[in-house]
């Protein structure tokens, strides 16, 4: 449904950051997110930063099998 | 059905394969008429191997070379896959009128440059210029022949269950670099396309052991269009341990963002190779001593079972069909 | 390190100690076994996501799960639910009204009642594809003379960056912009499913703008059991395993399995943009034909910026090949394979429905990957 790509913040201006993934950057949308800063992760779709990503895939699956 | 030349007729894939059939195949066969990269011709003076590329590129121009350098190493590149020391070549060029000469020159001067490296000499040409729209800046077509290797027999037929296969470098580097060179998608990377002329490579490869049996170069659809041709014309099939694939960083950033993958993207510099199992080593290690193939990596093997397919062994070791390369390459948001 | 990665790093900390010190296995299953050991009752899971679809099979998760659970595809890929029409109107605006169309690329190949987009662009029409629909106001703002038009399908999660676009054009007064709108919103589709699968695998992108709440109370108030999931291997692993053991109780369930991303809340800045340029109104799924609240469109203040009223587009009814049986696969009511044209008439190289476009399209990931 919606390609998703983690990428990690590099730079912001005006409502807009520039995100880097692995080394190839883009200029994306940050109007929906407050308070982002260099260093964050984010999940862009479309050119839109999303969310704010606050784990990594390990951590938060082992959290939840614990809860099973 | 709409029989219209489409985008997808020159994408490599499928239906690539379909218009050479249809159109070509059908109106140019012969007994040395080949399905591999150059056909092999006897002079009774010795074999040689003859081949013929043509070369669009929009921009023409972009990191890591130009369409000149493009059209010598695409056909220095095929002749060196059959095992042929590529020896002469002729050029022709199609000109947009209006073009500027000086960026004339300096495709020229490319040309000349990745000519004397690959040892080949130019020795016949054609210029034609066309009226102003009619081609995108300039095309060139390059036929080139050379001789052929003693005691080397290559093609795409020859693969065997348990052969090892190995690419020389990493992935969809010059297919990447020319997404972004087109400037379209406002993503920036520090991606240089792999165009390079690969006849020193194949022969240090040889010198090491001439019991090879497939050279391809995976230029148009990749890698992933190279396995399917390769399992097709051997009867064969082809598993690929998705972890051993060698890709820049910044590529798999850039098909990340696109939704992409590195295996259907051109390489103008990157082979694979089809050896026995036990030639492995030497392959690779001919391959890690010389500059072009520092990053050759073994990737899996042919096997005799899933005749025709490309298996991969996914990052959780479960084992998928690779999607058969078709069609125009498409960034996707879903 | 946030809350919750602290929390976790606790857990594991203490599930180690434990193990190391009563020298013992983990007494926990993984993920992986929970799935490859289930031999409970027959489950059906419908991933709702068409990336999902695309995943499970990247990642050959298909070929871990017992004959007990079985995974259909639903409605989740907006090029697959965007009707012929949709297909014909942009056409119409290429071809005809000679504007510049900039869509993303999955839409290129989806074949309308006459021809595709790329039928269209090889017969003169310019058709750009953009990553981003900003990329599209960006290239009207440098080509006043001409008239651009932005492809705006998509659910939540994309939704959100067409309105975007659509306030700059105006913020900026770009005058020769306009979106010709498909934009889908979820939760009535969830409902018009009822009764499609034993649980659903929520789109996680889509809960990361719309939150959990519409999810949770689906459980709760409509009995309609699902989990949010993510996209990676040990995600969706970890996704079906949480739906495996939650089954087991026999009551409505709902479980965020992607908090990482998706905030409870979702993402308030993003509804509420959606919410000021658009308005919701009845929308056609091909398919599942007209449901009722379940597409968006321009808001009175911004309807000079829709094509449709620009242009003056004719209202077009798209005609489906009648053989295609795209919109019961959307349903998850037949397999690809159950199709009379698949793998025949329809093909990647020329589909006849939309589910074989799309790379994420169910046809064309049975298709590709072999499945039957």
């Amino acid at each position: 449904m919606c390609v998703g790509l983690a990428a990690k913040v590099v730079g912001i201006r005006n409502g807009t950051a520039l995100v880097d993934a692995n080394g190839a950057k883009r200029e994306v949308s940050a109007q929906l997110l407050e308070d982002l800063e260099p260093g964050d992760y984010v999940m862009v779709h479309a050119g839109v930063a999303i969310a704010k990503i606050t784990d990594d895939d390990g951590d938060e699956t082992d959290a939840l099998m614990e809860m099973l | 059905m709409d029989r219209r030349v489409t985008l997808a007729h020159g994408a490599g894939g499928k239906q690539t394969g379909e218009l050479i059939r249809e159109v070509f195949r059908k109106h140019f066969s012969n007994p040395e008429f080949t399905a591999d990269d150059a056909a092999v011709l006897d002079l009774g003076t010795g074999r040689i191997a003859m081949t013929t590329d043509g070369f669009i590129v929009s921009p023409y121009r972009f990191p890591g070379g130009n369409i000149g350098k493009l059209s010598i190493c695409g056909t220095v590149n095929d002749l060196a896959c059959m095992g042929a020391k590529p020896m002469y070549m002729t050029c022709s060029f199609v000109i947009e009128e209006g073009f500027p000469m000086d960026e004339l020159e300096e495709i020229a001067a490319a040309m000349e440059k990745t000519a004397a490296e690959a040892g080949v000499r130019i020795v016949a040409g054609d210029t034609k210029v066309a009226g102003k729209g009619q081609v995108d800046h300039v095309f060139i077509t390059t036929t080139g022949i050379g001789a052929l290797t003693e005691g080397v027999s290559l093609s795409g037929a020859k693969a065997r269950p348990g052969d090892a296969v190995i690419v020389t470098g990493d992935v969809g580097r010059h297919g990447c670099t020319i997404l972004l060179a087109r400037e379209e998608l406002g993503i920036d990377a520090d991606v240089k396309s792999d165009c390079a002329p690969l006849s020193g490579l194949v022969e240090s490869v040889l010198r090491a052991t001439k019991d090879i049996h497939v050279i391809r170069d995976a230029t148009r659809g990749g890698v992933g269009t190279v396995l399917y041709e390769i399992a097709e014309q051997s009867g064969v099939g082809v598993r690929v341990d998705q972890a051993a694939v060698p890709v820049d960083g910044a590529v798999g950033g850039v098909c990340g963002m696109l939704g992409l993958d590195p295996l259907y993207l051109a390489n103008e510099g990157t082979m694979v190779v089809v050896a026995p199992k036990e030639r492995a080593e030497s392959v690779l290690e001919a391959l890690h001593s010389h500059p072009y193939g520092e990053k050759a990596a073994l990737i899996g093997e042919i096997t005799g079972d899933n005749a025709g397919k490309v298996i991969v062994t996914t990052e959780i070791g479960t084992e998928t069909l690779l999607p058969q390369p078709g069609g125009e390459l498409l960034p996707r948001i879903c | 390190m946030t809350a919750m990665a602290a929390d976790a790093a606790v857990l594991k900390a203490g599930r180690i100690m434990t193990d190391i010190m009563e020298k013992r296995e983990p007494a926990r299953k993984s993920a992986r076994e929970i799935i490859e050991s289930y031999d409970g009752p027959k489950l059906r899971i419908m991933e709702v996501c068409g990336t999902h679809t695309h995943e499970i099979f990247r990642l050959g998760i298909r070929s871990l799960l017992p004959d007990t659970i079985e995974l259909v595809s639903g409605p989740g890929c907006p090029v697959c639910v965007t009707p012929v029409g949709f297909v014909d109107e942009a056409v119409m605006l290429a071809l005809e009204k000679g504007a510049v169309v900039c869509t993303f690329g999955d839409l290129i190949r989806v074949p309308g009642t006459k021809m595709s987009l790329a039928g269209a662009r090889a017969e003169g029409a310019r058709i750009r594809i953009v990553y981003a629909p900003d990329d599209a106001v960006e290239y009207a703002a440098a080509h006043p003379e001409e008239q651009v038009v932005f492809l705006a399908v998509g659910f939540e999660t994309t939704t959100p960056a067409a309105a975007l676009a659509v306030r700059r054009a105006r913020d900026e007064k770009i005058e020769n912009f306009s979106i010709l709108t498909a934009n889908k919103t979820m939760p009535n589709a969830y409902l018009a499913l009822r009764g499609s699968a034993d649980a659903f695998l929520y789109p996680g992108h889509v809960n990361a703008i719309t939150g959990e709440t519409e999810c949770r109370r689906l459980a709760e108030e409509s009995g309609i059991s699902g989990v949010i999931a993510g996209f990676t291997a040990k995600e969706l692993l970890t996704a079906l395993a949480v739906i495996i053991e939650k089954s087991k109780t026999g009551e409505p369930f709902f479980v965020n399995c992607y908090p990482r991303v998706v905030r409870p809340e979702g993402n308030p800045a993003g509804l509420s943009l959606i919410r000021e340029v658009m308005e919701p109104c009845d929308s056609e799924w091909r398919g599942l034909g007209i449901i009722p609240m379940s597409g968006l469109r321009l808001r009175e203040e911004y309807r000079g910026y829709d094509a449709r009223v620009r242009f003056a587009l004719p209202k077009i009814e798209g005609r489906p090949n009648p053989a295609c049986r795209c919109g019961e696969v959307l349903q998850g009511k037949c397999r690809p394979s159950d199709c009379r044209v698949f793998g025949k008439g329809c093909t990647p190289e020329h589909p006849v429905g939309a589910c074989m476009v799309s790379s994420e399209g169910a046809c064309a990931a049975y298709y590709q990957y072999g499945a039957k």
